[in-house]
């Protein structure tokens, strides 16, 4: 086993050079659009949501970063800044949504607008939403002006197995500038619902959940003999090239093993080097499936958990993030009507790193309601705001540029004209990589053209 | 003691021998007093530190003070906003998989009574949002769907019990791309709008041609023609000629600008009248011919993009209507949306600046006047029924969470209660 875990990471690094080239071309967004000049928000209400709350602050946003935050008689202005009055407002990180369908879908009932999953095969590690991800979609300013600056996109949960998730930042002038992470993250679905077993006529493998595990063991283990192979390979062909050249002759190299993007995809998992999204609702299959996670020693995040509320010591054990929710998700009959409503507190209490998703791609704007539901429901309001913003950010390892108000942060933030995860609050301002954000969308739009008729 | 009370006493006396610790159903405390709330009207604004006084079910006061006998129970609202009962003016709850009748694009003659399923815990999760009266239509997959059925959310009162009594007859048309996809598929017609409306005018044509038949049979009969033979009875053809009559609300799920204006020409060439659309995502386009023709809207506050006809969905669009005189109500049309339809409505504050009465009024008593039981609730008024709602928190915020809810008079769930809250309702009884 020693041997494998060496070898793999070298095998990893040969097929992630491509792959960490792509990452490094897609990271133009974390400084994209260098701003003209230094913007001042002053006299606002600051959550800066790492170091509390600062009443009657100035932030000041530099070259797409923040550059200076703190209480107004301590932040000193330049000349040139354009200065903006905040008072009254309150400013806050962007929200982070943990996971949406954002740029894969435009009509959910129309089919050509719909790049959601790939339903040919339930193990799909190689799909990448990148490669879908539309950025003119009109649903992306709709978002934005709500004050969600970044979200992980993934592929619809019809799979076990659907693909890679991107994290991406809601402005930009192309896909590439948008999509700051590719392949940040693998899903894991195992609700049930990913059986192939709509009608009895038309049964397919795998039909149960039996089905699906054994499926997904046999692919995990496929990439890891697949791992060896060209681990084996490498070895051979070191020792052909170190052989003393009296020996040319023999110097063959060997022939490389037949390439399978399929299992290469599931090897920086294997390798625990990025997280497992690992999606269920009960609590049944939250066992099988983290049985499943520690077999192959993966790394993994817990996502829905809706119906788990029998087992969240268990789930407290596990010591890894929840993405929870939708906390609208209807309860089970022989469950009370709050039962997911108090999910986050409850996991909250038991020490877990939450962090909310919308789960959504046109409603995905209604994030921030979520949290605040949840604090009717006993979450902390600190504890709300961080699980749509700094919570968010480390679980998906961006918190050196993202989720909290700090001087070097990326300037994705937000102004509104009351509590931001209350409804009745208007947005007001949206910055993202310190460019503020026109605040229009295809609907602002169509309200202006219709609405002084 | 009239007997009804007596029987009522000898049951309450056996079931607290049964040692039931609760309430029982058909609460005898029939006088109560609610004290120290903000009392959200809906009609005549707010009290604060206000009271309500409720008799048989009913509101007998409301004010500052109120006249009740000392004998009344009194509840203390410890300062918290209390509202009239939610109404949701389009719902299709507890009908399990009966929804549709797709079969044929015309069935005016289904009855959503038939499906109505009392136990669906939909209705226990919409009564903790608030709600108490739903309106539950056939689905959108016809033409002219079937007649609804309105239920008060007395989860655990028994079937009878649940129905609104005397609740007008509504029935559900629908429009646009759902019955064109669900025949169209199947290569029948209607597989067009074109198609859709031509059945729809079809039909009622017919209705026209039944009622002129049994009118002259009629004629006939008064003649003292004995041997006149009545036409058959055909329940489609009757239930259409109650529309033509006028005898039933019409609700009409429809999206597109065009279409709505479509709908109101037939309806009135046919001699009908639309009481509401639903759904109405683009009333925003043409609000001001809705409201010359005093047809509401049942409509989402954000919901947008499900599917094209969906694509032009603005959260403007509830309020932009009103302010042109339309009747505005939000309702859910899910089983999710239901169970905080207080949330919803509140986002037309921030989409458009809807004053906290109107928003309110988007699931009261607007949506009530959709029903047509506008004159029996929605509203915190004398002679009323007493349906209402004690808030955690403020309604209209992300943070209002139902405390209490009472329905004509009693206290159908109760968020302080163990269990489910239902004072009247345990699991396996």
């Amino acid at each position: 086993m020693k041997k494998r875990s060496q070898v793999i990471p070298e095998m990893g690094s040969r097929f992630l050079a491509p792959l960490g080239m792509i990452i490094v071309m897609g990271m133009g967004g974390w400084q994209a659009a260098a701003q003209a000049k230094p913007v001042v928000l002053k006299g606002g209400k600051l959550l800066t949501v790492s170091h509390g709350t600062i009443e009657n602050g100035v932030l000041i946003m530099e070259n797409g970063k923040i550059s200076a935050i703190g209480p107004a008689a301590s932040v000193k202005i330049g000349r040139d800044a354009r200065v903006i009055d905040a008072t009254g407002m309150t400013v806050y990180p962007g929200f982070i949504d943990s996971e949406t369908q954002l740029g894969l879908t435009e009509i959910s009932a129309e089919p050509m607008t719909n790049d959601l999953v790939e339903l040919s095969d339930e193990i799909m590690p190689h799909m990448h939403v990148y490669d879908a991800f539309h950025a003119e979609s009109e649903l992306i300013p709709v978002t934005r002006l709500n004050g969600i600056t970044n979200a992980i996109v993934a592929p619809e949960s019809k799979d076990t197995l659907p693909g890679q998730d991107s994290f991406i930042q809601l402005d930009g002038k192309s896909a590439e500038e948008m999509v700051l992470v590719r392949d940040i993250a693998l899903p894991l679905n195992f609700t049930g619902k990913e059986r192939r077993n709509e009608t009895w006529e038309k049964r397919k493998f795998p039909q149960t959940r039996m089905g699906l595990a054994a499926q997904l063991r046999q692919s995990f283990l496929d990439a890891q003999d697949y791992a060896q192979r060209w681990a084996d390979y490498e070895k051979k062909k070191a020792e052909a090239a170190n052989k003393p050249n009296d020996e040319k002759d023999k110097k063959q190299p060997p022939n490389p093993p037949k390439r399978d993007l399929k299992l290469e995809a599931l090897l920086p998992y294997l390798e625990a080097k990025k997280p497992i999204v690992l999606a269920e609702t009960e609590p049944s299959d939250l066992e099988t499936a983290v049985n499943l996670a520690r077999e192959f020693k993966l790394k993994f995040v817990l996502n829905h958990i809706h119906h788990s509320q029998p087992v969240l010591d268990y789930v407290a054990s596990l010591k890894v993030p929840v993405i929870v929710g939708p906390i609208y998700e209807d309860p089970k009959d022989y469950e009370r009507y709050d039962a997911v409503y108090k999910l986050p507190a409850e996991l909250y209490q038991r020490g877990v790193k939450i962090a909310f998703a919308s789960y959504e791609a046109h409603n995905a704007r209604n994030l921030p309601y979520a949290a605040g539901y949840a604090t009717a429901f006993g979450l902390p309001y600190e504890e709300a705001l961080k699980a749509v913003t700094l919570n968010a950010a480390e679980i998906w390892g961006v918190a050196d540029k993202l989720g909290s108000l700090d001087v070097g942060k990326t300037a994705n933030l937000a102004v509104a004209n009351g509590d931001p995860l209350d409804l009745k609050s208007d947005v007001k301002h949206v910055f993202i990589a310190g460019r503020e954000i026109p605040m229009t969308s295809r609907q602002t739009q169509l309200r202006d053209e219709y609405g002084h008729r | 003691m009239s007997r009804f009370a007596i029987r009522l006493f000898a049951a309450m006396a056996l079931l607290c021998l049964s040692g039931r610790a609760q309430q029982p159903r058909g609460s005898v405390q029939n006088e109560i007093v609610i004290k120290n709330a903000i009392v959200m009207t809906v009609t005549r604004g707010n009290i604060q530190n206000g009271s309500i006084y409720i008799k048989n079910g009913k509101i007998e006061g409301v004010g500052k003070t109120v006249d009740a006998p000392a004998s009344a129970t009194v509840v203390d609202a410890g300062g918290k906003y209390l509202t009239p009962g939610i109404i949701d003016s389009h719902s299709h709850i507890a009908l399990d998989e009966d929804v549709n009748e797709a079969t044929s694009p015309i069935t005016p003659q289904m009855m959503m009574i038939d499906a109505f399923d009392y136990q669906d815990k939909a209705i226990y999760r919409g009564l903790a949002g608030g709600v108490t009266t739903s309106l539950l239509l056939h689905g959108s997959a016809n033409m002219i769907g079937g007649q609804a059925v309105v239920i008060k959310h007395k989860y655990g009162a028994g079937r009878d019990a649940m129905l609104f009594p005397g609740a007008p007859r509504s029935i559900k048309f629908a429009s646009g791309e759902n019955p064109k996809r669900v025949y169209g598929s199947r290569e029948q017609m209607p597989s067009t709008r074109m198609g859709n409306f031509e059945v729809q005018r079809e039909a009622l044509v017919q209705a026209q041609d039944y009622m002129r038949e049994w009118d002259q049979y009629n004629d006939k009969l008064k003649r003292g023609e004995k041997d006149a033979s009545p036409p058959k009875r055909d329940l489609k053809m009757e239930a259409l000629a109650d529309v033509l009559r006028g005898k039933l609300l019409v609700q009409i799920h429809c999206y597109r600008a065009d279409e709505l204006l479509t709908e109101m020409e037939i309806g009135k060439q046919f001699g009908y009248k639309v009481r509401a659309f639903h759904h109405a995502l683009e009333a925003y386009k043409m609000a001001d011919q809705l409201a010359a023709n005093d047809v509401g809207i049942a409509t989402f506050a954000d919901w947008w993009g499900y599917k094209y006809e969906a694509w032009d969905a603005i959260p403007w669009n509830a309020v932009l209507s009103m302010r042109k005189g339309v009747r505005v109500a939000i309702k859910s049309d899910s089983e999710d949306f239901a169970r905080r339809l207080n949330q919803e409505a509140a986002k037309t504050i921030r989409y458009g600046g809807a004053t906290e009465e109107e928003a309110l009024k988007m699931i009261t008593l607007n949506a009530a006047w959709i029903i047509g039981v506008e004159d029996r609730v929605g509203s915190i008024e004398v002679g009323k029924d007493a349906d209402l709602v004690i808030w955690d928190g403020y309604p209209l915020s992300s943070y209002g969470v139902p405390s209490k809810v009472l329905i004509d008079g009693d206290i159908y769930f109760d968020r302080t209660l163990p269990g489910y809250g239902m004072p009247h309702y345990r699991e396996g009884e």
